[in-house]
C-alpha cells in the first residue's frame, strides 16, 4: 500500500470511529421521561448468601442460563446512585469487588463472594430508572 | 575501524544495561516471551502490542522523576516450552526488565524467579485458572480472556439449547488447563455432558476420537484445543460426513486454522466460538484507531486465504491486551518515580488506563485480572470470517468487525 492510501485509510477509519461515538450518544437514555415500570416478580429470587440489595431495588425476574442465573430488575433512581449503592453495598457484605466500571449511560460492578462470582450490570434506561441485570456464576 | 565499532556497540549497551541510574535518557525494557518459533502468531501478535505501545510512548515522550526515559522492547522466544521460559525470565532479569510480557508459556515456573527481584509478568494470552493469583503470586496480571471466563460463558451459551455435548480438549498444556475449566463450569449441569474426551495433539488422524463422540449421541462437540489440533477435530467430523454443530476457544482465530482447511472452507462454516469482545460500550470508534495504528506499524496479519475475492485478514483483539499490559506497565513506571521494582510492581495495583477499546484497563490488590467472565463473547464463521452471533445478549450487540482488504 503507498504512503497516500495508507493515511486515506486511516482518515477513513477516524471518521469511522467518530460515527461509532455519536451514535452511542444518540442512544443515551438518561433524558428520556420513564414508561411505567415493569412488575416486580412474584417472590424473591435466589441470590447468593449476604448478597446486597440496595434500597428502592425491584426484581423482576430470574433465568437458568447453564450453571449461572441472571436476575433482573430495576433501581429507582439515576446510574450513579445505583452504582455507588452497589459497590458500597458488595463492601458491606463482605464481598470483594473485583472490577468496576462506570460510563455516561451504563455501569459494571463485577463481585465475588458468597461462593459465586458474577456482575451487577447496569444501565440508565430513562430518567430516573437504572434497569438492572445480575449475573451469577457459582464457585 | 572494526575495534572502534564494537567498542562503541559495547558502550551503548553498557549504557542500555544501566536502566534508569545516571544522568541523560534513561531506558527501561520489556521483555517479550513469546512462542516466535512454535507459533509465530501468538508471538507476534504479544509483541506487536508491547511494540505499537512503546513507540507511541517513546514518540511522545516518557518521563519520570523529572528524567527522560525510553522503553526498548525484547523479543526473547520460549518455543511452548518452559524451560525456554526460564531460561528467558533469567535473561530478562540479567537485563533488568521493568516487566516481562509473555503468552503465559512456563509461568508456574518463571513467576518465582521474577518475583525475587519483584518484576512484574504480564500474560496477554492462555487464560489458565491456577496461573493468576494476587494473594500467592503477587507479581503476576493477566490482560486476557480466562479459561474460567471462556468456560462458564461456553455453558451458558450452550446449555439453554439443550444441545447433548461431548468436551474435547487435547493433551497440551492448553488443553489440560482448558479441561478443568470446563469441569468446573459444567459440574451442575453434567446431565448436558455425553462425553469427556482427550485429542493426542501428536495423533494424525483424529477419526477414533470423533467417532466416539459421535457414538457417545453428542450433538454439539465443544473443542479446548491447539489450532492444529482443532482443525484435526473438524476435518475428522466433516470429512465423515457428520454436520455436527462445533464450538471452540479462542483458537479458532488463529490462522493456522483457516490454513489447514483452505482446501474445503465451507468445513469451517457454523463453527462459534468463544473469545473476549474487541469493541467496548463505547463504541467502536476507540478500537478502529487501534486497528487502524496496528495496521500501520505492522501491516495487517493476513491469513492466506480469501472471502468474496478478497484477503482475509486477522484483527489484532490478542495485540490490544499486549498493549494495554504495556501502557500500564509504563504508567506504575511513572507512578513509582523511576525504576525501583518494589514501587513499580506495588504500583500495578493502583494505575488505571483507557485501553486500546476504551474499555478501562487495571488491576487491583484482589484481583490482577484485566478481563471479565462477562466481556466474552461468540463468534461464527461464514465464508472463512467471523461475526457476532445474534442468540446471545451481548454477541448480538457488537459490530461486525471487517476482516477483508
Amino acid at each position: 500500500m503507498s504512503k497516500g492510501a495508507g493515511v486515506l485509510a486511516a482518515f477513513i477509519l477516524l471518521l469511522a470511529a467518530g460515527c461509532g461515538s455519536e451514535k452511542k450518544a444518540e442512544e443515551g437514555g438518561a433524558e428520556k421521561e420513564c414508561s411505567s415500570a415493569p412488575a416486580a416478580m412474584a417472590g424473591n429470587p435466589t441470590l447468593p448468601a449476604m448478597f446486597p440489595t440496595p434500597d428502592n431495588v425491584t426484581y423482576t425476574g430470574q433465568k437458568k442460563t447453564g450453571p449461572s442465573s441472571v436476575v433482573s430488575g430495576f433501581r429507582d433512581g439515576e446510574l450513579g446512585d445505583a452504582f455507588d449503592a452497589y459497590k458500597s453495598g458488595f463492601d458491606s457484605a463482605g464481598y470483594q469487588v473485583t472490577h468496576s466500571e462506570k460510563e455516561e449511560d451504563d455501569a459494571e460492578v463485577n463481585f465475588a463472594g458468597g461462593n459465586s462470582t458474577g456482575q451487577v450490570k447496569m444501565i440508565q434506561s430513562c430518567k430516573d430508572r437504572t434497569s438492572l441485570a445480575i449475573t451469577i456464576r457459582p464457585q | 575501524m572494526r575495534a572502534a565499532a564494537t567498542l562503541a556497540l559495547v558502550l551503548l549497551a553498557l549504557a542500555a544495561g544501566c536502566g534508569g541510574s545516571g544522568g541523560g535518557r534513561g531506558t527501561i525494557t520489556i521483555v517479550v516471551d513469546a512462542p516466535f518459533s512454535r507459533s509465530p502468531y501468538i508471538g507476534d501478535t504479544v509483541a506487536n502490542g508491547v511494540r505499537l505501545a512503546a513507540d507511541q510512548l517513546n514518540a511522545q515522550g516518557l518521563s519520570a522523576a523529572g528524567k527522560a526515559y525510553r522503553i526498548r522492547v525484547v523479543r526473547l522466544d520460549n518455543a511452548l516450552s518452559p524451560g525456554r521460559a526460564v531460561a528467558n525470565t533469567r535473561n530478562a532479569l540479567r537485563r533488568h526488565a521493568v516487566a516481562i510480557v509473555t503468552d503465559g508459556t512456563g509461568v508456574d515456573a518463571t513467576w518465582k524467579l521474577a518475583n525475587q527481584q519483584h518484576v512484574p509478568i504480564c500474560i496477554t494470552y492462555q487464560g489458565g485458572t491456577g496461573l493468576v493469583d494476587p494473594k500467592t503470586r503477587p507479581n503476576v496480571f493477566r490482560i486476557a480472556p480466562t479459561d474460567h471466563g471462556l468456560a462458564f460463558r461456553l455453558a451458558e451459551y450452550m446449555v439453554p439449547k439443550r444441545l447433548k455435548i461431548a468436551l474435547l480438549t487435547d493433551d497440551s498444556d492448553y488443553g489440560q488447563e482448558g479441561k478443568a475449566s470446563l469441569d468446573d463450569a459444567f459440574k451442575t449441569v453434567s446431565k448436558s455432558v455425553v462425553a469427556r474426551i482427550t485429542l493426542p495433539s501428536n495423533a494424525s488422524d483424529l477419526a477414533p476420537q470423533v467417532l466416539q463422540a459421535r457414538r457417545s449421541g453428542a450433538t454439539a462437540l465443544l473443542v479446548w484445543a491447539l489450532p492444529p489440533v482443532l482443525a484435526k477435530t473438524v476435518v475428522a467430523a466433516r470429512s465423515a460426513g457428520w454436520q455436527v454443530p462445533l464450538y471452540a476457544t479462542p483458537t479458532a482465530e488463529d490462522p493456522v486454522l483457516r490454513q489447514q482447511l483452505a482446501d474445503h472452507p465451507s468445513w469451517l462454516d457454523g463453527l462459534t466460538f468463544a473469545s473476549g469482545r474487541m469493541t467496548a460500550e463505547l463504541g467502536s470508534g476507540p478500537w478502529s484507531t487501534f486497528e487502524a495504528a496496528y495496521e500501520s506499524a505492522f501491516g495487517a496479519t493476513f491469513v492466506g486465504v480469501k472471502s468474496q475475492g478478497k484477503r482475509v485478514i486477522s484483527p489484532p483483539d490478542y495485540a490490544m491486551y499486549s498493549y494495554d499490559c504495556a501502557n500500564l506497565i509504563a504508567a506504575a513506571f511513572q507512578q513509582a518515580s523511576g525504576t525501583n521494582a518494589k514501587k513499580v510492581l506495588a504500583a500495578l495495583n493502583q494505575v488505571s488506563i483507557h485501553g486500546a477499546n476504551g474499555d478501562e484497563r487495571g488491576f487491583n490488590e484482589v484481583n490482577h485480572e484485566g478481563v471479565v467472565d462477562d466481556d466474552v463473547y461468540f463468534a461464527r464463521f461464514e465464508d472463512k470470517i467471523f461475526r457476532p452471533v445474534k442468540d446471545d445478549p451481548l454477541s448480538s450487540t457488537l459490530p461486525v468487525i471487517n476482516q477483508v482488504r
